[in-house]
């Protein structure tokens, strides 16, 4: 079934490849605004034997990691935090919940003006718009939690720390799961947008530069890259998670849908 | 020692105040095994949460002797999905027991249910029968002091019902813990235990003493005379629907 799938979803790329070949073959579009596949193979198949595209890829892919670790080393103990404490709750939650509505890009500016145009500033644009899916989803999947498997915890006697550790956290595992997803794919779309603006290196940085050099070929290069990256890296994300909760994959699918 | 005393507990509905149980006044003898019997609704679950400490009386007061330990089965099985069969019977037993010790208690609970071959299975590939079974399991592994049961066996086929109440006799022979199980099931209080009491409204309304030998059978006359005296107690004048329909309310 899963090979049946794959094929699938491999022909469904396969025709749009056909069509979009078939339109640049047949003149309905301007081989400049889209330049055909094989245009664009061979701007990608250039760029690769030439090494920007290696180098390009792998400062855009460095940024992503790191800013989608730091987002999550901040929402974890964050999620638990307010899901743990009133207090936090009151306090902190109006200003997380003020800065959630603010989208990252308008605070490019600012943070140009703060940080720079240097790294410091990409991973701040990848942190604040990755940080809420990891964030809520940790903290839904806690307000989730059966309470009555946390009764079965009272009754064997666990403190409060081995319920949280042996029933809350696992409990709330496939929300964080989906929110860890979403917020990958956020952390892809942040980076390009900081890379567009303000860089000298990096994917975004490619498809600028190209643009300005009115190299399309090259521009749909970097987005077809871009997109593979993105697809890889969830298909990454979940079979290491299925691998490490089995018992996860039933939700991980629903996730997927 | 397990007892309540004057007990209540009220809960507030919708601004008014439900008396789930009424001053309840009950000991269970240690190592006895006793069966509460009463209609949905009497109050029969709220007695045994109180006396597993999961909800605190509005009044009055449980004594139960802070070393002893308890095992609860639910009315539904309340197993973590994230757990394979044995590591959820391991449950309450991990980091208190050595791990040979607490593979050894895991084996003998599966063994009791007979759910050996599925120990690596998980809950969700369980029918709620077998889930059940694992969720006893889980409770006889902790080789408990007070074993608390609320309907435990009600969501099993009566063949799988019949093997478990008979495994749940012959642990409470060989170990004699104290049990309190809770159903509405008069047939099952009488097989199974050594006093029944009578619940209805939140009250104790009655307490009969079934002087018969384990095990016991449902065909065995004297069985059948206790169960037709409880039933007619409990179904008698006080049915509220049948003084419903005889006041002539809806």
């Amino acid at each position: 079934m899963p090979a049946r799938r794959f094929l699938a979803s491999t022909a469904v790329f396969a025709s749009v490849a056909m069509i979009w070949w078939l339109a640049g073959r047949a003149g309905w579009t301007n081989a400049y605004l889209l330049p055909a596949p094989s245009a664009v193979i061979a701007a990608l198949s250039d760029l690769a034997a030439s090494g920007a595209l290696l180098k390009h890829t792998l400062i855009s892919l460095q940024r992503v990691l790191l800013g989608f670790a730091l987002s999550v080393a901040l929402a974890l103990p964050l999620a638990v935090l307010l899901s743990a404490s009133r207090l936090a709750r009151s306090v902190l939650d109006p200003l997380l919940e003020f800065i959630r509505q603010i989208p990252p890009l308008a605070l490019i500016p600012l943070l140009i003006l703060w940080l720079g145009i240097g790294e410091a500033q990409k991973l701040g644009i990848i942190v604040l718009a990755s940080f809420f899916p990891v964030f809520l989803g940790f903290r839904g999947g806690i307000a989730g939690v059966d309470p009555k498997l946390i009764e079965v915890g009272h009754v064997a006697g666990l403190t409060r720390r081995e319920i949280l550790t042996r029933i809350i956290l696992p409990s709330a595992l496939p929300e964080l799961v989906v929110g860890l997803r979403i917020s990958l794919g956020y952390s892809w779309r942040a980076l390009v947008g900081a890379e567009l603006i303000a860089s000298s290196a990096g994917l975004g940085y490619m498809i600028i530069d190209a643009e300005n050099l009115a190299r399309t070929d090259i521009v749909l290069a970097g987005i077809l890259v871009i997109g593979a990256i993105g697809l890889l890296s969830d298909v990454v994300l979940r079979f290491t998670i299925g691998r490490a909760f089995p018992w996860l994959s039933a939700d991980l699918e629903a996730a997927h849908a | 020692m397990l007892e309540l005393i004057d007990a209540s507990r009220h809960y507030d509905v919708a601004g008014r105040a439900v008396r789930a149980l009424d001053g309840v006044r009950e000991l269970f003898p240690a190592g006895s095994i006793t069966a509460v019997v009463g209609r949905s609704g009497c109050g029969k679950t709220t007695l045994l949460r109180l006396l597993a400490g999961l909800t605190e009386p509005s009044s009055g007061e449980v004594r139960r002797a802070p070393s002893h330990s308890v095992g609860v089965v639910f009315q539904e099985a309340r197993l973590m999905p994230w757990l394979d069969v044995a590591a959820n019977v391991a449950f309450p037993l991990k980091g208190r027991l050595s791990d040979a010790d607490m593979a050894a208690h895991v084996d003998e609970a599966l063994a009791l249910v007979s759910l050996t071959e599925v120990r690596r299975a998980l809950p969700v590939q369980l029918s709620g029968g077998m889930a059940q079974r694992v969720a006893i399991a889980r409770a006889l592994a902790q080789q408990p002091d007070i074993l608390l049961l609320d309907e435990p066996f009600s969501a099993l086929d009566a063949f799988t019902r019949r093997s478990l109440q008979r495994v749940l006799i012959d642990i409470w022979r060989a170990r004699r813990p104290t049990v309190v199980l809770v159903t509405h099931d008069v047939e099952e209080a009488v097989l199974l235990g050594e006093s029944v009491v009578e619940m209805e409204a939140g009250h104790v309304v009655g307490r009969v003493t079934i002087d018969l030998p384990f095990p016991r059978e449902a065909t065995d006359p004297a069985v059948v005379d206790h169960r037709r005296s409880i039933l007619a107690r409990l179904v008698g004048g006080t049915d509220p629907v049948t003084q419903a329909i005889h006041s002539g309310r809806k």
